[in-house]
């Protein structure tokens, strides 16, 4: 019997989020829908990462002035997860503002958001 | 043992998922949108739970400023319903 | 083995001076003589630093270890290793940031000319081209080489866009796509890597993996295969070429000699320490080796297909990427000398051949060989440079090519595999006709279809005729005296081998 504590169940979540996020980019036709996608995805990707530094009982890994000092090490949740996630998040905004951009710019000169019609194109 | 915290993290996590699939299930982009900024706040709340309260912070912005009004913006500049 | 304790003040000023020439240019906007002072004399200033700056270290957080007498180290075997984000400058980084500033000088000065709006905020992005292969090139911790690999991506999508052809749009639209999954699978290799050693810095995690634990095996693979995706992806090698060649190609031709020293830079730092962590990995240099080999082969064979000069360029350019794994996958000391003079060499005459491409570019409509036709007959200069780039590239004698090919060839002969020495061999004869199909066609085919008021395009700037002089000089120097860029790249195979926790 599997435990169902936060770690496994947020894994769980993340696992969703990835593969919903996967399957979306590779599989839905609009182009909206496949960024949409890729916020899932980056969204699960974060998830799995704070999960991984997560300690069960553990504090919040800023030192406080009242926690003592000895405990903090063993206890505290791992910060390097965090501190990639908080680069990913902004980093997944710009992602979809350039994405977002090029979808418009794409639009423009085809008029549809089919991918399958977009991308088809052939070159010179 | 279940108590009021677990509880949260479980009605984020079926919401996340739940989220994720009917953002990608609407056929009205808008809707899917604000669906993935809900899913997003969701997470939001579920990094809270995983003692990172910062990152809880940044998502929330991020979820409900930044990401949906991106894409919105795409959606407004091209066409808000998928064609066949 | 005491080395200067105080930060390097040097190593910020290739990051700084990039992004504030960016910003001041996207201010700039379209003031055409305040963008080419700016981008000139920002150029010529991360030359200067790169030849003045001396070697060392830079940190952001953590310090190197604290030896009993008060002094400090960098030995390994000292409790309190405890270096954290961390850049290093040594002759390698030195050699790569000097020829990449000099290539981001040419191109600066190319693209005021050829772009008739929005020049400031396209010269911006090019600087900050340069900025993230500086990063990753003197990087020595995961996070950075992360974010590194990011905002290069981003980036290489924003140059491509700058052409506004559908083709490059396209381009520019599954390269950022694809990001997504590379981004996220380094991100995740590192997770993988802090939580099996606990440690960002790369010299730390070596030293502190745990290669005999059989229980954290599959971590580590599974870490090495997300690293090796990042490193296919910021490479363009094989499985996933296309992306990369469609960006080559359909970016201007100038911005092709930024985006492939970009990718080259990439390749040689994560295969550097892709070899670092996971060299005793069993299969570890396999697997790179046969990305490697599929490379060269599928490029070449693409390049010689195509019928339009900049693709040919394009497919070549991946092929030769091949090249330079080839060297660096082979794990020896040879091999990793001849991996990193080949990305040189490959830098220096691929730009070459950009340049005359670029000339083409004004002189006829396009760069395809059916519509252009007997340039030589109108710049004979420009076909002397495509010819001479052309056996650069083919590793003729005299230039640069023949020097790292050779050496490669005899350290695949070294290792026990005669079939990759043939495999180099048949990359630079298959190049060799690629490239002079293209060339033929171009400069020597006369000019079927005389239109002379129509055909006639733009003059060529004489800047191109300069850099191109330039370019040349270096390739014939390093074909003559191949021990002066060799010198350089000594250093960081034999560490590479021997001391890899030493960046």
């Amino acid at each position: 019997m599997i435990e169902l504590n936060l770690q496994f169940l947020s894994f769980m979540a993340a696992a969703v989020l990835v593969v919903i996020g996967l399957g979306g980019m590779l599989f839905l036709d609009n182009l909206i829908k496949k960024i949409i996608a890729f916020t899932l995805l980056s969204d699960g990707v974060n998830l799995a990462l704070v999960t991984l530094g997560y300690v069960e009982g553990g504090i919040v890994s800023i030192l406080e002035p009242g926690t003592s000092g000895a405990a903090f090490p063993t206890n505290a949740v791992l910060i390097f997860g965090p501190g990639i996630v908080l680069t990913n998040i902004v980093i997944g905004v710009s992602t979809t503002a350039v994405l977002v951009a090029v979808t418009m710019v794409l639009y423009q000169r085809y008029g549809t958001l089919k991918a399958s019609k977009v991308l088809k194109g052939e070159r010179k | 043992m279940i108590d009021a915290f677990m509880v949260i993290a479980y009605v984020m996590v079926i919401g996340i998922a739940i989220g994720a699939v009917a953002a990608l299930l609407q056929k009205d982009l808008l809707r899917a949108a604000f669906l993935s900024g809900a899913e997003s706040i969701a997470l939001a709340f579920l990094f809270q739970a995983l003692l990172a309260p910062d990152l809880g912070l940044t998502q929330a912005i991020v979820a409900t400023v930044l990401m949906p009004g991106i894409i919105i913006i795409g959606i407004f500049k091209t066409r808000r319903h998928e064609e066949e | 083995m005491n080395e200067s304790i105080s930060n390097l003040w040097s190593i910020p000023l290739f990051i700084i001076i990039p992004i504030l020439a960016a910003i001041l240019l996207n201010v700039l906007y379209s003031r055409k003589r305040a963008i080419s002072v700016t981008a000139a004399v920002s150029s010529l200033a991360l030359i200067v630093v790169s030849v003045l700056s001396p070697f060392g270290f830079h940190w952001f957080t953590g310090q190197p270890a604290v030896l009993p007498t008060g002094g400090y180290t960098y030995r390994a075997d000292l409790l309190g290793w405890n270096l954290a984000l961390e850049y290093y400058y040594g002759p390698l980084q030195q050699i790569a940031i000097f020829l990449a500033s000099v290539l981001l000088l040419f191109v600066v000065l190319i693209a005021i000319n050829s772009l008739k709006k929005n020049t400031g905020t396209y010269i911006s992005l090019l600087f900050l081209t340069f900025m993230s292969a500086a990063i990753v090139i003197m990087v020595n911790d995961f996070y950075h080489l992360w974010i590194g690999v990011e905002i290069g991506s981003l980036i290489v999508a924003g140059v491509v866009l700058a052409t506004g052809e559908a083709v490059s749009q396209k381009a520019a639209l599954k390269y950022t796509f694809f990001s997504a999954l590379s981004g996220a699978g380094l991100a995740i290799a590192l997770a993988l890597i802090l939580g099996v050693t606990g440690y960002a810095n790369i010299s730390d995690a070596i030293i502190a993996m745990p290669l005999n634990d059989a229980s954290l095996a599959s971590v580590l693979y599974v870490a090495f295969g997300f690293t090796v995706l990042s490193w296919i992806y910021a490479g363009g090698l094989a499985p996933i070429h296309p992306l990369k060649a469609d960006v080559y190609g359909s970016a201007f031709p100038h911005a092709t000699i930024l985006l492939q020293t970009q990718s080259k830079l990439m390749l040689v730092a994560i295969g550097l320490v892709i070899l670092r962590l996971f060299g005793t990995l069993p299969f570890a240099k396999e697997v790179m080796l046969s990305v490697s080999v599929l490379t060269m082969m599928i490029g070449v064979v693409m390049a010689m297909l195509q019928t339009d000069f900049r693709w040919t360029l394009a497919y070549l350019i991946v092929s030769h990427s091949g090249l330079v794994t080839l060297g660096i996958s082979l794990g020896t000391v040879q091999g990793i000398i001849g991996g990193l003079f080949q990305a040189v060499n490959d830098v220096v005459y691929m730009s070459v051949l950009l340049l005359a491409c670029e000339g083409i570019y004004y002189f006829g409509r396009g760069t395809s060989i059916k519509t252009v036709s007997g340039i030589a007959k109108r710049a004979p200069w420009l076909a002397v440079a495509a010819i001479i780039g052309a056996f650069a590239a083919s590793g003729v004698p005299p230039f640069n090519g023949f020097q790292s090919e050779i050496i490669l060839i005899q350290a695949s002969l070294n290792y026990g595999m005669p079939e990759l020495a043939i495999v180099v061999l048949m990359v630079s004869v298959t190049t060799f006709i690629a490239l002079f199909k293209g060339i033929y066609n171009i400069f020597l085919r006369p000019d079927d279809a005389p239109q002379a008021g129509e055909k006639q395009g733009m003059p060529v700037p004489r800047m191109l005729y300069v850099c191109l002089a330039a370019l040349i000089f270096i390739t014939i120097l390093f074909g003559v005296y191949p021990q002066l860029a060799i010198n350089f790249l000594n250093e960081a195979a034999l560490k590479v081998v021997y001391i890899p926790w030493v960046p």
